[in-house]
């Protein structure tokens, strides 16, 4: 320290004197700090400033003691001449008030630490602004001050300067509010997040009016604001600030939004709160009691069903708006009616599971039960989007039943529909075979498909015509071919549903109760004409309703004739094809009645126990004649007579489809047999030849259309038999460069390579150092699969878990026949004394022990990840619907934006996806019974480029990014086995487990570019790998394969020689049965 | 005073145990013919199929028809008659498990005061009397167990009786016959090849539903169309069997629940308790089969 400088600390300090002496300690102090961190010249501007401060007013010393104190902090945090700045802005204000420049001093260290230097004076200018000369505006700007380091954590300095001028703005009302303002904010900012100016701008404005509720606000903000999520809280405040705009008391609608969404889960007050926003556009008013509803409302309706009640609501609410203000207050008897509806309402949702087992049981088929919506938006014929149908493989049920005021009712009502669609399956309506003779009539229909062919038939088929189905064949002969239809449909409907009630006694009570509600929602036979009220007479007599219906007087005795015809049909024994012969009949009576306007009608019971009769010869003539003739145009409407109408369809019976169903299983078989005899599988011109034709397919009005449509149509339908297999996506795989296989041994140089040899089976020998595995890490992927997978396994998990975990193995097991142990086995020692006794050597093994056994497994599952693991699987399946979604908002996104792509990418499974669903599954079975395992995926292209991937290393614990991980295994290249055995092998060769075993999924023959001697012989690629397996089995390793491959009986029997495999038949069960194997494997 | 001690169960010695009532079995194939060839020709016979599906039923009804002279097949082959000529065969049936050792099926010495006395097992026991001999759940007993009957599979017919250093010719009516429940596909060889290979196989499943039906009305006795429709929830459950079911319903399970029936219970409870409850654990299971117990009976 040189001179000059103590000299000025001497000057200084006895300039000081003059003032209280905290001054002067305050400066010893600090002097020791400054001194450090600024220069001489710079300690002197220091001290002077000091000096002045002390002597500008008689409490100025005050301030002076608080500058000095704060000195040494803030120096540091800033440049010099900043540092004077911030001097110069607490002087200024000292000549203010000195009460503010201490308050700016002492709050400095904190407030600098946040602030920027270039700040400094506009914060001083704040906390100046606050002030008005008198006393309480004085504290009121101190309070500033202090608060500011606090504040400046939450808030930017724009924020800030708002937030103070709402303060001065209140300030002209009432310092007091204006203080309690501070103390609100800093419990509120933080609790804000990014939607501050929301706040303050609402706080601003209500501060312009009404004042007085500002205090609320912030009270209201403090209460509420924790209740909501944080990522709804600035909706929130928006929700409220629109709703004061509106006139609304904005504190009170907060308190009571917040405990409302309180109560509610994250995901569902995210939904509130966007119904709240639509609510608040249309009537402000009604949103605080609409979110007070909701809770209440909720416990007893869903979500997707709160929806409805609010969407009803809203209506209500633009056409009335103290109506819908009630509605939202549940005051109204509408709301509670609704409400009422709703949650008596069975959604498929609930109940799949349960009533997809039933349609299984019932068929004995793997039906599956899905969306009446999924079957229309395949395109393949079907339209309506709640009317139940089948397709032959899957049941199509409405989402939603909402019909009866009761659960049980609407429940029962889903089963009644499941019961008859399923009964389609069961009793064979698609079964139907033109040929097969009827039990209960004496068949017409050799004696009409004699006299005529298809006129454009090829005549290769067998049987003289080209029909492509049973179903086709015998509609040709109609000439109203949709009037067959519907009179098909009606009979073998009736059939069916006799057939139900007398096999299953346990629903008939409900089935008739079902029919009967049917009858009652039918059209009046009365209001149509002749031919289509005999249509809808046969409907009711399939509805089993006998007695008070009304027939055209003119033709009482047809309809009487029809009656006993279809209830000849109604009985347990009928088939399909009793049916036909019926349709075959009524057909020939309702085409001779014109469809013309009936004046009078006339009561028929048909219980009457007439005898039965049949076509009179001239009727059977005529029909020989028609048929001959081929199916004409319908005669169109020409005076009183009318064209034709479809009837319409029974509510719980849905669509039928019998020609289009036929055809569909036809193409499947064709796919699944395409070598017999004609086995030529049928082109989309014949198809849309033939749909073009039949009366089920409804081809849109205009003529162009139509065409379009048929095509789409036949190409859907090709699409779904999977004759067409759509295209495999691209996997995303770079251009191959080619590289010549070459000569002689590889030299793995990269790091994460490694060299393999390679057995020549011609050679007898091994090819030194021939392949070369590249061991790379597997890219982490959509973190929602693996929580996805195993909630759509949902069950499966369980029960797995619960398999595993009683694999545990009992701690300890007792040991027998030792010759040392823990005790003498009684059982032992008599057979030894006995044998003793006889003469015989005894044993001398007499002992048992309890030995500890500690599950000691490690295994490694190998994925084939070849590209034709991107094999669509024939049969699509939605993956993901609606009540799948994840929780959690930002999952959720994900979720949604996945299904999107999901949706334009492809709605079929591959092999890879069930594979990969194996693979979560597994882990999640597996981390319950802690085996040490790894999952490792391999493709790759030429024996210099065996990829071998990472998705769970052997000694790696599960995490997240495993098993975001498992989403990105994806369709590669080539399958060359050999290395990738090798290479897993010796992973588990390090491992010191007692069990070892390498599981091998895969779904085809090893092979790869060069994996073959001279570039032919598969068996080279076999042969490698056997070896491969061999060698894995000399280090003690336990291999097992398992395939999807259906053909892989011919290669695996020799390459898995000696160890287990297995070829799955339906790539659907891979999941169940690995683990099913993997517990046998290991036990 | 004392009173006579009256005994208040029948106890047979193991090899004396013959049916006297035929009992009743209702052939679903050919089983009888097959199993009737294979008697006479000494070959040993394997049951594969599901439990409760008849398999220990047939046993004993062949048992029973076997013994009986008017009932064999071929003339001339009188040497077959047992000489206790009762009426049956004798059966001797022996349930496999883990524990079960080549000692309990052969025999052993015990102790009877100073000395000891050799005991016959019940498969010796079952050879020297010439009756059939069945081994239930045979994949359950120890490996040497199997291993031991190899002698008296195959043209030899003998039983090494080692400790007593005996070679045991087996009578001429003997037959060994086992049971096996396959389960789930062969994962596993659960049986090594050289003790399959030493018998013919004969597949059990479950009947189809009219003899089912035919079977429930018998056993339990039920009316003909209730039986109907136990025989038909019997199919339903067992489709089943691939969406979550370990096993479907047993022809035995609806036999109880036809029983129950018989014994005033609902039906619907009896199906509950007797096949629902009795098949699965798991409860969405059970309430899908609950529907569809609730279609079929009122």
């Amino acid at each position: 320290m040189d001179e000059q400088t103590v000299l000025t600390r001497e000057r200084v300090l006895q300039e000081l004197g003059a003032y209280p002496p905290e001054v002067s300690e305050e400066f010893e102090k600090s002097w020791k700090a400054m001194c450090a961190s600024v220069n001489e010249r710079q300690l002197a501007d220091w001290a002077e400033l000091g000096l002045r401060l002390a002597g500008e007013t008689i409490r100025s010393w005050e301030s002076a003691v608080e500058y000095f104190a704060a000195s040494p902090r803030v120096v540091s945090m800033m440049p010099f001449n900043y540092f004077v700045r911030w001097a110069e802005s607490g002087r200024d204000l000292n000549g203010t008030s000195p009460v503010l420049g201490a308050a700016y001093y002492r709050a400095s260290p904190g407030a600098m630490a946040r602030l920027r230097s270039r700040h400094i004076e506009s914060w001083a200018a704040m906390g100046r602004s606050l002030y008005r000369g008198t006393w309480k505006s004085g504290a009121l700007s101190t309070k500033f001050f202090e608060s500011s380091p606090s504040l400046l954590e939450t808030l930017t300095v724009p924020e800030l300067e708002r937030f103070v001028a709402l303060l001065s703005q209140l300030s002209h009302r009432s310092y007091d509010l204006a203080a309690e303002a501070i103390t609100a904010g800093l419990k509120i900012f933080p609790q804000l997040g990014e939607d501050k100016g929301a706040f303050l701008s609402m706080a601003s404005s209500l501060a312009a009016g009404s004042w007085r509720q500002v205090k609320g606000l912030f009270e209201a903000a403090s209460r509420s604001l924790p209740k909501v999520d944080p990522s709804h809280r600035m909706r929130f405040l928006e929700l409220a600030d629109r709703l004061r705009e509106a006139g609304v008391s904005a504190s009170e609608s907060m308190i009571e939004v917040s405990a409302a969404m309180g109560d509610m889960d994250r995901s569902t007050s995210g939904e509130i709160l966007g119904f709240a926003e639509r609510l608040a556009g249309a009537s402000p008013g009604a949103v605080t009691p609409f979110v007070r509803s909701c809770p209440p409302v909720l416990e007893r309706v869903s979500m997707s069903q709160l929806t409805r009640w609010f969407d009803q609501g809203l209506a209500t609410m633009q056409e009335n708006s103290d109506a819908g203000l009630s509605y939202f207050k549940l005051e109204s008897s509408r709301s509670l009616q609704i409400l009422e509806a709703l949650s008596s309402s069975v959604e498929l949702a609930r109940i799949k599971d349960l009533m997809e087992r039933y349609c299984k049981a019932l068929a004995g088929a793997d039906v599956e039960l899905r969306e009446s919506r999924e079957l229309a938006d395949r395109h393949i014929g079907w339209v309506s989007e709640d009317a139940p149908s089948t397709e032959g493989r899957a049941v199509y049920v409405p989402s939603v039943f909402d019909k009866y005021p009761c659960k049980a009712r609407n429940f029962t009502m889903y089963k009644v529909v499941s019961t008859h669609q399923v009964a389609h399956l069961e009793f064979g309506s698609f079964l139907f075979e033109y040929d097969r003779p009827s039990t209960r009539f004496n068949d017409l229909r050799p004696t009409l498909s004699g006299p005529r062919q298809r006129s454009d038939a090829a005549p290769e088929g067998e049987g003289g015509g080209s029909w492509v189905t049973d179903m086709q064949r015998f509609f040709d002969m109609f000439a109203n071919r949709k009037l067959a239809l519907d009179v098909f449909t009606v009979v073998e409907d009736g059939r069916l549903d006799a057939k139900v009630k007398k096999e299953y006694l346990g629903i008939r009570a409900d089935y008739t109760a079902v029919q009967g509600d049917s009858v009652k929602s039918r059209p009046g036979i009365e209001s149509l004409p002749a031919q289509e009220a005999l249509v809808e007479f046969l409907v009711r007599i399939s509805l089993d309703k006998k007695d008070g219906l009304t027939v055209p007087a003119k033709y009482a005795n047809q309809a009487g004739r029809i009656a006993r015809f279809a209830r000849r049909v109604m009985d347990p024994d009928a088939t399909v094809e009793d049916t036909a012969e019926a349709v075959i009949r009524i057909h020939a009576i309702l085409d001779g009645i014109p469809n013309e306007q009936v004046e009078d009608w006339q009561y028929v019971d048909v219980d009457s126990e007439e005898e039965d009769d049949d076509l009179s010869p001239e009727e059977i003539e005529n029909l020989l004649e028609q048929a001959a003739a081929g199916p004409e145009e319908t005669p169109g409407g020409d005076g009183a007579e009318s064209q034709y109408e479809q009837v319409r369809e029974v509510d719980y019976r849905g669509e039928f489809k019998p020609e289009t169903v036929q055809l569909l299983a036809q193409l499947r078989a064709s796919r699944d047999a395409p070598a017999d005899g004609n086995g030529e599988p049928m082109s989309q011109e014949a198809l849309e030849e033939l749909l073009a034709s039949s009366a089920e397919v409804e081809m849109e009005a205009a003529e162009g259309g139509a065409k379009e449509a048929g095509g789409e149509f036949a190409e859907n339908m090709l699409k779904e038999a999977g004759l067409s297999a759509p295209r495999s996506p691209d996997t995303g795989q770079g251009p191959l460069t080619h590289v010549d296989e070459g000569e002689g041994a590889l030299d793995p140089t990269e790091p994460e390579t490694f060299a393999y040899d390679e057995w020549d089976f011609r050679a007898d020998d091994y090819k030194p150092n021939w392949c070369v595995v590249r061991q790379k890490g597997m890219a982490e992927g959509d973190p929602t699969f693996y929580s996805a997978t195993l909630r759509s396994y949902g069950s499966l998990v369980n029960q797995v878990k619960r398999q595993f975990e009683l694999m545990t193995p009992e701690m300890f097991k007792k040991v027998r026949k030792l010759e040392d142990g823990e005790e003498i086995d009684i059982d032992d020692v008599i057979e030894a004394v006995v044998d003793i006794k006889t003469g015989a050597g005894p044993s001398e093994k007499l002992y048992w022990r309890r030995n500890k056994v500690q599950r000691d497994v490690a295994v490694v599952f190998l994925l084939d990840t070849s590209a034709s693991t991107a094999e669509a699987i024939e049969d699509t399946r939605k993956a993901a619907d609606d009540w799948e979604a994840p929780d959690d908002p930002v999952e959720y996104m994900t979720w949604l934006r996945n299904r999107r792509g999901d949706g334009m990418r492809r709605s079929y499974k591959r092999i890879i996806d069930v594979e990969k669903e194996a693979v979560v599954l597994l882990i999640n079975a597996l981390e319950s019974i802690g085996d040490l395992y790894g999952i490792y995926g391999f493709s790759g292209y030429g024996r210099e480029n065996v990829e071998f991937y990472t998705v769970k290393d052997i000694g790696e614990a599960l995490s997240q990014s495993v098993k975001n991980r498992i989403d990105r295994i994806a369709p590669l290249h080539a399958t060359r086995m050999g290395p990738a055995i090798r290479h897993a092998a010796s992973k588990l060769d390090g491992q010191d487990a007692r069990t070892k075993l390498l599981f091998l999924i895969s779904d085809g023959r090893p092979q790869d570019r060069g994996y073959s001697r001279e570039g032919v012989e598969k068996e080279y690629a076999v042969h490698d790998t056997k070896k491969a397996l061999d060698e894995a089995r000399d280090k003690d390793i336990n291999a097992f394969c398992l395939t999807v491959d259906k053909s892989g009986h011919d290669y695996l029997k020799y390459m898995c020689e000696d160890i287990g495999y297995e070829i799955l038949e339906n790539v659907y069960e891979l999941p169940q049965r690995l683990l099913y194997l993997y517990k046998r494997l290991t036990m | 005073m004392t009173t006579p001690t009256t005994t208040l169960f029948r106890s047979y010695i193991v090899e004396e145990y013959s049916l006297t009532e035929e009992p009743y079995y209702v052939p679903v194939g050919d089983e009888i013919d097959l199993f009737e060839a294979a008697y006479h020709s000494k070959i040993p016979v394997l049951f594969k199929g599901p439990t409760g599906c008849g398999k220990t039923r047939f046993v004993e009804y062949m048992s029973y028809r076997m013994g009986r002279p008017m009932t064999k097949v071929t003339a001339g082959r009188s040497d077959n008659r047992r000489a206790g000529g009762n009426g049956s065969l004798p059966l001797v049936t022996i349930a496999c498990h883990e524990d079960l050792t080549a000692s309990d099926l052969v025999g052993r010495y015990l102790l009877q005061g100073d000395s000891t006395i050799w005991i016959d097992g019940p498969l010796t026991r079952a050879v020297k009397a010439g009756g059939i001999c069945y081994l239930d759940e045979i994949v359950e007993a120890r490996k040497d167990t199997t291993v031991l009957i190899h002698p008296l599979t195959d043209h030899r017919r003998i039983l090494p009786i080692e400790k007593r250093g005996e070679l045991l010719e087996a009578a001429d009516g003997f037959l060994l016959v086992m049971s096996y429940n396959p389960g789930y596909q062969s994962a596993l060889k659960d049986l090594k090849h050289s003790t399959r290979q030493r018998f013919v196989a004969i597949e059990f499943d479950s009947p189809p539903p009219d003899i089912e039906a035919q079977i429930i009305e018998h056993e339990s006795g039920i009316d003909a169309d209730t039986a109907k429709r136990l025989a038909k929830l019997g199919e339903k459950v067992r489709n089943l069997r691939e969406h979550g079911l370990a096993e479907g319903a047993s022809t035995r399970l609806l036999i109880y629940a036809g029983k129950l029936m018989v014994n005033d219970i609902s039906p619907r409870r009896a199906c509950q308790v007797a096949v629902n409850w009795a098949v699965t654990d798991d409860e969405p299971l059970q309430r899908s089969i609950e529907e569809v117990i609730s279609s079929i009976f009122e």
